[in-house]
């Protein structure tokens, strides 16, 4: 048993964070450390800075183009940028329909769609949820009908994270009503720009254009665009949730907001009221047994002697958690958090009213994390994945 | 980074593990508790197994094992709610020993180590509330020789104890961290007054009264601190492993008993109310579990990060105990608060671990005092 990184580990993260400090561009960081909104291009600036440097898809094997990390490479990664505030790569190319596309998609479909996911060119969106299939995912019921070498798509998704940027979409439709609703889904890949596309903004509490919903009228996909076998879909989205492991825990970003947390709490008078702190503590104490259960994982992963069974467990706490922090940094800010300022969302707003830019966007966050415990399957579900791994059944 | 254990920890747990299977079923340990709390039987298995020494230096006839040794230990007499005060004894008045240069402190290593002495760490006094510094107790210098006086609570198997090692104060206020020297106290010496008492748990322990006693100087004031609290980390640590093997062990009782237990026609394990709350008790067992590693691993740190670590790991384990005891018993229905089922003697042993060296409020209080602007695991 050993707590430390080996030199190696040790000298990998001195290279990612030199790295980090030279291509990150310090406007984008300003604003990830303020929860200021990113516009499209700097999102995707930082993608393709990433994407330049073969880093974007940081989980890849080295045959499709990756750097070939090792667990604890990919977590230092993940550390070292989350630390140095880095926007959270938007996943849905490199780290979910990617890892799919390895595993199940044709040599022809790897060469079409691995490099524009993995330059950062390509702007990919997931298409799961509908509206009548939230936690019962496979009832969904958007179909796709073969009709020649072209399957017709009709229905409806919806949370589409960031969609009216989307220039491709994989999504799970129906291809069979036969047996178990499960073994009617497939895994098809639809370019956004095709006939009968719509995308709808769905504007959340924080009065911020997140999540979409798209809608499909007689859309025609070829047939090429299947992964793998017709039917075989949910096993292919099943690979992808198993896909992300430690991630889903966010702790380094949690690490990183508990920092910001002090500051406000320093700013806003509140540090030295022992009420106060002690909850910034418990949370401290939190974080640590978070990270302490992540490296747990990786270590689990590394050695591969021990298997440990417990992503449910993180995607609950890191959720818990990530809405801890947001709700006292915006409790720390108090009555400075009440005013509603929409430019405050934006960089460069001053602020002259209230708290001031400062405080402003903390209550919008607060809001907005929400989802967290909602979204990837919700904590709920979660709960009923790890109790079934307790009990045996 | 790594979290394997050895194959010689492996081989080690499976020795304790096989003891504990052995001698202390829980009808075994029923008879432990109604005779007193303390086996002398069961100490001389431990020290047959060379558990006792594990920390002794090997001139000492120890072995001269490290913390993961102890983890792996602790854990499994958690899981077997030995009663015998192994951490105390073994691991804690052990290291205490070892950092004294008295002639002594080698004979009575050797004599923990045979298991045929003990010496228990009388720390704690009635006011003092977990802070090491808050002593009372007074060590008065006449003709070469040390005299103590004062009146220590809670020491573990105080009833058995042939020596103990006592915080008292050569110089300066009740609160003052200088000034606080640690001596070794024989039993039988005048002046020496124990009073043992059952605890909630199950063991003994005992108020250690001093009236003018002897005693020998283990550590001047200032080293003898920050050994101190150094000894009573490694005693954090080991009750953090201990919580874990006994949390386990009472998880893994409750989880036979929902899918046993049978209401409404069917298994109990089926009402979805019932299996969020064990996904929740699961939880707070790998958090706990998590910082039981961290606590042991942090031990060789520098004071101040030590001390802060060992505080976060046990604010998490305090929080995790009470949880699982709570609920584990409330999953039970009736038959868990009963004495004759094991799972409520899980819940009181837990409770008590919560209590001793610092509850989850006072930890909290320190990791809330010492808090940098950074955090984490490497912090």
């Amino acid at each position: 048993m050993d707590l430390s990184f080996t030199p190696e580990e040790q000298a990998f993260r001195e290279q990612i964070r030199a790295w980090v400090a030279q291509n990150l561009p310090k406007e984008i960081s300003d604003k990830v450390r303020h929860s200021i909104r990113l516009t499209r291009e700097e999102m995707q600036r930082w993608a393709k800075i990433l994407g330049k440097n073969g880093w974007l898809g940081w989980g890849w094997p080295k045959e499709f183009g990756g750097p070939g990390w090792n667990a604890i490479q990919k977590h230092l990664f993940e550390e070292e940028t989350a630390l140095a505030g880095a926007p959270r790569i938007v996943p849905f190319g490199p780290v979910m329909v990617a890892p799919v596309i390895m595993a199940f998609g044709t040599p022809e479909q790897q060469k079409r769609f691995l490099p524009g996911i993995a330059s950062g060119e390509v702007w990919w969106s997931q298409g799961y949820s509908e509206p009548g299939s939230g936690s019962d995912l496979a009832s969904l019921k958007m179909r796709a009908e073969r009709r020649g070498d072209r399957y017709i798509a009709n229905g409806q998704k919806t949370w589409t994270t960031l969609g009216q940027y989307g220039e491709w979409i994989f999504c799970l439709v129906r291809t069979s009503n036969e047996g178990k609703p499960q073994t009617g889904i497939s895994f098809l890949l639809i370019d956004m720009k095709s006939p009968g596309v719509t995308v709808r903004p769905i504007i959340t509490m924080d009065g911020e254009h997140e999540v979409n919903e798209v809608w499909f009228d007689n859309v025609e996909v070829p047939a090429d665009q299947l992964i793998g076998e017709e039917n075989k879909g949910w096993t292919y989205a099943k690979y992808l949730l198993a896909h992300e492991r430690t991630n889903i825990a966010d702790v380094n970003r949690a690490k990183r907001e508990l920092e910001r947390l002090k500051r406000v709490a320093r700013a806003e008078g509140v540090w030295d009221d022992t009420r106060f702190r002690d909850e910034i503590a418990r949370l401290e104490v939190d974080i640590v047994a978070l990270e302490m259960m992540v490296l747990r994982v990786l270590s689990a992963e590394k050695s591969g002697k021990q298997s440990l069974d417990v992503a449910g467990l993180l995607k609950i706490r890191g959720s818990e958690i990530q809405q801890r922090y947001t709700e006292l940094m915006m409790l720390a800010a108090g009555p400075a958090a009440v005013p509603l300022i929409r430019e405050a969302m934006d960089a460069g707003w001053q602020g002259d009213r209230a708290g001031g830019a400062f405080v402003a966007p903390l209550a919008a966050t607060y809001f907005n994390m929400r989802k967290t415990t909602i979204y990837g399957g919700s904590n709920e579900v979660q709960r009923n994945i790890v109790a079934q791994t307790v009990l045996g059944s | 980074m790594d979290f394997d254990f050895s194959d010689d920890q492996e081989m080690l747990r499976d020795s304790v593990r096989k003891w504990v299977e052995k001698s202390y079923a829980f009808e075994q340990r029923r008879a432990i508790v109604k005779a007193g709390g303390f086996s002398r039987e069961a100490w001389r298995g431990l020290a047959d197994l060379g558990l006792l020494g594990l920390q002794v230096p090997e001139a000492q006839g120890g072995l001269g094992f490290g913390a993961v040794d102890a983890m792996v230990v602790m854990e499994e007499l958690g899981r077997g709610l030995v009663l015998e005060p192994y951490a105390g004894v073994a691991l804690v008045a052990t290291q205490l020993l070892r950092a004294s240069h008295a002639p002594s402190a080698a004979l009575w290593l050797e004599g923990i180590a045979r298991g045929t002495q003990i010496v228990a760490l009388a720390q704690e006094e009635r006011h003092s509330r977990y802070r090491l510094h808050h002593v009372e107790t007074q060590a008065r210098q006449s003709g070469g020789n040390w005299q103590l006086s004062g009146t220590k609570t809670v020491v573990p198997a105080g009833g058995e104890a042939a020596a103990f090692i006592v915080s008292a104060r050569t110089g300066g206020t009740v609160d003052d961290p200088a000034g606080v020297a640690l001596f070794l106290v024989s039993k039988g010496e005048p002046g020496v007054e124990v009073r043992p008492y059952p605890t909630q748990d199950g063991a003994t322990a005992a108020d250690l009264v001093l009236d003018q006693a002897s005693g020998i100087e283990l550590l001047p004031a200032g080293p003898a601190l920050a050994a101190l609290e150094y000894a009573v980390d490694t005693g954090i640590a080991a009750l953090c492993a201990e919580a874990v093997g006994a949390m386990d062990r009472l998880v893994a009782l409750t989880v036979e008993y929902m899918n046993t237990r049978k209401q409404f026609g069917v298994p109990i394990a089926t009402f979805q109310a019932l299996r969020h709350r064990m996904a929740d008790v699961k939880m707070q067992l790998e958090l706990a579990r998590s910082m039981s590693y961290f606590a042991t691993l942090k031990l060789g740190e520098a004071p101040a990060a030590r001390r802060r670590a060992l505080s976060q790991a046990k604010v998490q384990l305090g929080q995790s105990m009470r949880f699982v005891g709570q609920q584990c018993i409330q999953l039970h229905g009736g038959i868990g608060v009963t004495d004759e089922y094991a799972a409520s003697h899980y819940f009181k042993r837990l409770t008590v671990i919560e209590m001793t060296f610092g509850d989850t409020m006072f930890h909290l209080g320190e990791v809330s005092a010492h808090m940098q602007d950074t955090a984490g695991v490497f912090a």
